[in-house]
């Protein structure tokens, strides 16, 4: 249960060692550097958009690269390697890949200038295809499509509207032209939509052939060439078969460079990690010899970078514990029990200045919560086999989803533990099977009590595990603010709580009315709940007292307590709330029974137990997919509602350290970076 | 007139399977339209998005959870079909909570998961959040499975 605590760091050295210094510390990776403001003319500052700008073009005809290869010549992944995080590399690779890496940028730019011409290129195949579709119907014509004629006669070459026979055209002619009959017409190819014509005729009769045409929509065609097309066809079909051996060949040639793929991940993360050096160097302040940098680092690795530093460099640091002014941000630290849930407490907000980080306490209750609403041994069992079969396979998985593996793995086991306790294993698969198909009833007896026979005995067993959640939160409320010496603040606004709501509870207890109907084997004497009442009441009187103790009006304050104890009804409500509890574990229980019912539907014979396995697999698969859903977003919200309600704000800002922050390659401490 | 008991208890399991599937179908085809669009732009977030759009088919699993206890009871699942007018109209009543709560639950929390969809979309590490929303709405879905359970198994212990 720690909120590391943090220092501020500021950091004087020589210029000289600029690089090597910042080197190191992206290496070590504990400080986070601030953005220092210039305050004083002889201080200045580098701005380094230019370079990084260069290393991200780099990076990204990288990627670029990278991608392109994996298109052309998929790497073959083994099942489940993309959960897996980086690769450690050698110190020699290294070094090669950097001494390498003008040649390794010119493979890349030539990958990708590759690709990019394997597009233009059948961009342009496409283009040519078209040309050919347009001139397939003049394939039958033996003179170029731009033919004008001779001397003597004038040629028209192009379509008419609509398809029409050879005869029907030249009616159609003849018709037109009555008092002429110098000029042949020849239909070249007829579809639905135009007929391809060819018509020849004296030059002197041109006009008139013209005009005719023209009525009957006569158009010139749409491509035209200086050449026969049916041979130009060959042509164009040819320069397509052209371009495609070159495309394979420059595919060929992407595919040769398969083996640079490592490579190419290299140079991602060297210019990222160059980048990032770059951001940090502009946030620097400078003066002619010397440089200045600030930032937050964890107390704890003070001690070390102090050393390392020291060690190599001629360098001035300084450690300063923040003041209350600063934006110190936040890094958690927890045992490998509760570390798993850091996750979940991330996703609602870090612990704000003055706050404890709830987490390990919250843990406790997460997998107990979650272990509840899933409750079933069986179903507990697989998670745990899942979860760790895939923790064990795959070690350097990234630390991410390594801890969410963790945290389900955990709630597996609560979830067996509840499941023994309520006596749940596929639900009622064992008492079913063993009656349908052994003729025998087998059961295995709940360690505690089932559930779903004694609805109002776990309900009451919701209502009391709510009861100590919700008061572990207020304690931690009382905690924190004892811890600031508020203990006025503790007294109204914690105590008064705990005596109220205990009181109420207490006094509650004492009622036979109550203690039936939850079906409690106990009863509190009368004496017992009288005191409860009293101190029910000494609560209530406090929170009316104190709630609107910032007013001074004392009407106002007045008023303002009895909406301060109007918040007794929040309580309630925070209490019947886990009554998800139940209603989430008999959801588990009795969808798991229905399944295994409709499993034995068909009996005892052979299709009856093919039957059995196949709705048992598929019925509970989903019921598991299902309630671990709702098990999870439900343990989320008894967390984050009725929990966190009691005590937390957050509002932190999280650590981000300045290191080496690579997608392919971990980088060790030893090797130097450009 | 003894045999309507049956009818009427029969009538409450549909009604619960009708209307809160009916209302599980609409949330879940809602929230499903809005992580269709997200994954178009980002299918990386499919996920996400996923886990966004399941949240309001609880409801439907409720109702059949509901329907299928009141088979049981009454005994159409096997054994003596034996129930009393006063208990059949019990059984319906029982079943009247997960059938309005579900159904009008499920619609409302998927227009919450829709919203958060769209907070996914723009700021994936805020899914802790945006999941809450719609899990707020559920409370009161789990509340009348609750009432409709505890009514259903206490029914043969009343002498009616």
């Amino acid at each position: 249960m720690a909120v590391l605590s943090m220092q501020k760091i500021n950091i004087c050295a020589l210029k000289k060692d600029r690089k090597k210094i910042l080197e190191t510390l992206q290496r070590i990776g504990t400080v986070e550097v601030s953005d220092i403001t210039r305050e004083k003319e002889e201080l200045e500052k580098i701005d380094t958009f230019n370079m990084r700008s260069i290393f991200d073009k780099n990076r990204t005809i990288a990627q670029n690269a990278l991608d392109i290869l994996e298109k052309y010549e998929p790497e073959e992944k083994e099942f489940l390697s993309n959960i897996c995080g980086q690769n450690e590399i050698s110190t020699d690779n290294y070094y090669t890949f950097v001494n390498e890496s003008e040649e390794i940028m010119r493979v890349a730019y030539e990958i990708v200038n590759l690709s990019k011409s394997i597009n233009d290129e059948k961009a342009e195949i496409i283009r040519i295809k078209a040309q050919i579709k347009s001139l397939s119907v003049w394939r039958n014509l033996d003179i170029p499509i731009e033919f004008k004629g001779t001397r003597k006669t004038k040629a028209f070459v192009g379509t008419l509207p609509q398809g029409v026979t050879e005869l029907k055209a030249k009616e159609m002619l003849a018709e037109m032209l009555k008092d002429e009959d110098r000029y042949v017409l020849e239909v070249i190819d007829v579809s639905p939509e135009q007929t391809c014509i060819f018509v020849l005729c004296h030059i002197d009769a041109k006009d008139c052939v013209q005009s005719a045409l023209r009525e009957k929509g006569f158009a010139w065609p749409a491509f035209s060439t200086d050449e026969i097309p049916s041979k130009k066809i060959e042509e164009l079909s040819q320069k397509i078969s052209k371009i495609e051996s070159k495309i394979k060949e420059q595919e060929k040639e992407i595919k040769s460079y398969k083996g640079q793929r490592n490579a190419m991940k290299f140079m991602i993360d060297y210019h990222e990690m160059r980048s990032q050096k770059y951001e940090v160097i502009s946030k620097l302040l400078y003066t002619k010899n010397v440089f200045f940098l600030s930032g937050y680092i964890p107390k704890k690795y003070s001690k070390r970078l102090e050393s390392v530093l020291t060690s190599k460099f001629d360098v001035a640091i300084e450690f300063v514990t923040p003041d209350s002014e600063d934006d110190v941000p936040v890094v958690l630290s927890n045992n490998k029990f509760s570390a798993p849930v850091e996750g979940v407490l991330e996703s609602y907000s870090l612990p704000g200045k003055g706050e404890v980080d709830p987490t390990s306490i919250m843990a406790i209750f997460y997998y107990l919560l979650f272990g509840m609403m899933l409750s079933d041994a069986a179903y507990g069992f697989i998670i745990i086999i899942v979860c760790g079969f895939v923790l064990l396979k795959y070690k350097t998985i990234k630390s991410g989803l390594k801890k969410t593996l963790k945290m389900f793995l955990y709630c597996g086991i609560s979830t067996t533990f509840w499941g023994i306790l309520f006596g749940s294993y596929f639900g009622d698969a064992i008492d079913v099977i063993s009656t349908t198909f052994f003729g025998t009833h087998l059961t295995i007896p709940a360690l505690w009590f089932v559930p779903l026979k004694e609805p109002m005995r776990m309900l009451a067993f919701c209502f009391g595990f709510g009861i100590v959640h919700l008061f572990t939160g207020l304690f931690i409320q009382f905690y924190e603010l004892v811890k600031n010496k508020q203990y006025k603040d503790a007294l109204y606004d914690v105590v008064s709580w705990y005596l109220l709501v205990g009181g109420i509870i207490v006094y509650m207890l004492s009622m036979p009315m109550i203690t039936q109907m939850l079906v409690l084997n106990f009863i509190l004497p009368s004496l017992v709940g009288k005191v409860g009442i009293i101190c029910a009441i000494i609560g209530a009187c406090l929170i009316v007292l104190t709630s609107g103790r910032e007013s001074r009006n004392p009407f106002k304050r007045f008023l303002k307590g009895l909406y301060g104890l109007y918040g007794v009804t929040g309580y309630l409500s925070d209490i019947l709330s886990y009554s998800r509890l139940l209603a989430l574990g008999l959801a588990t229980g009795v969808i798991a029974q229905v399944f295994n019912k409709m499993g034995t539907m068909a009996g005892n014979s052979f299709i009856g137990i093919i039957l059995f396995i196949f709705v048992f697999i598929i019925g509970h698969t989903m019921n598991i997919a299902i309630n671990l859903l709702g098990a999870y977003v439900h343990t989320n919200r008894l967390q984050f509602v009725e929990f966190f309600g009691k005590f937390y704000k957050g509002g932190g800002r999280e650590f981000s350290p300045f290191f080496v922050d690579t997608k392919y390659y971990k980088v060790m401490e030893d090797i130097n970076n450009g | 007139m003894d045999s309507l008991g049956i009818v009427l208890a029969l009538l409450g399991a549909a009604l619960s399977s009708l209307l809160a599937g009916i209302g599980s179908a609409i949330g879940v085809g809602m929230a499903g339209e809005a992580a269709a669009g997200v994954v178009t732009e980002d299918p990386s977030k499919f996920s996400k998005v996923l886990l966004l759009q399941l949240l309001p088919g609880t409801q439907g699993i409720y109702g059949l959870l509901v329907a299928v206890l009141t088979l049981i009871q009454i005994g159409i699942l096997g054994g003596s079909s034996d129930v009393s007018l006063g208990q059949g109209l019990l059984y319906l009543v029982s079943c009247l909570p997960m059938a309005f709560v579900g159904l009008w639950s499920a619609i409302r929390q998927a227009r919450a998961a829709v919203s958060g969809i769209g907070t996914v979309a723009k700021r994936p590490e805020q899914m802790g959040k945006a999941m809450i929303f719609p899990a707020m709405v559920e409370t009161y879905a789990i509340l009348a499975l609750l009432v409709s359970v505890l009514s259903i198994l206490n029914i043969p212990n009343i002498n009616i």
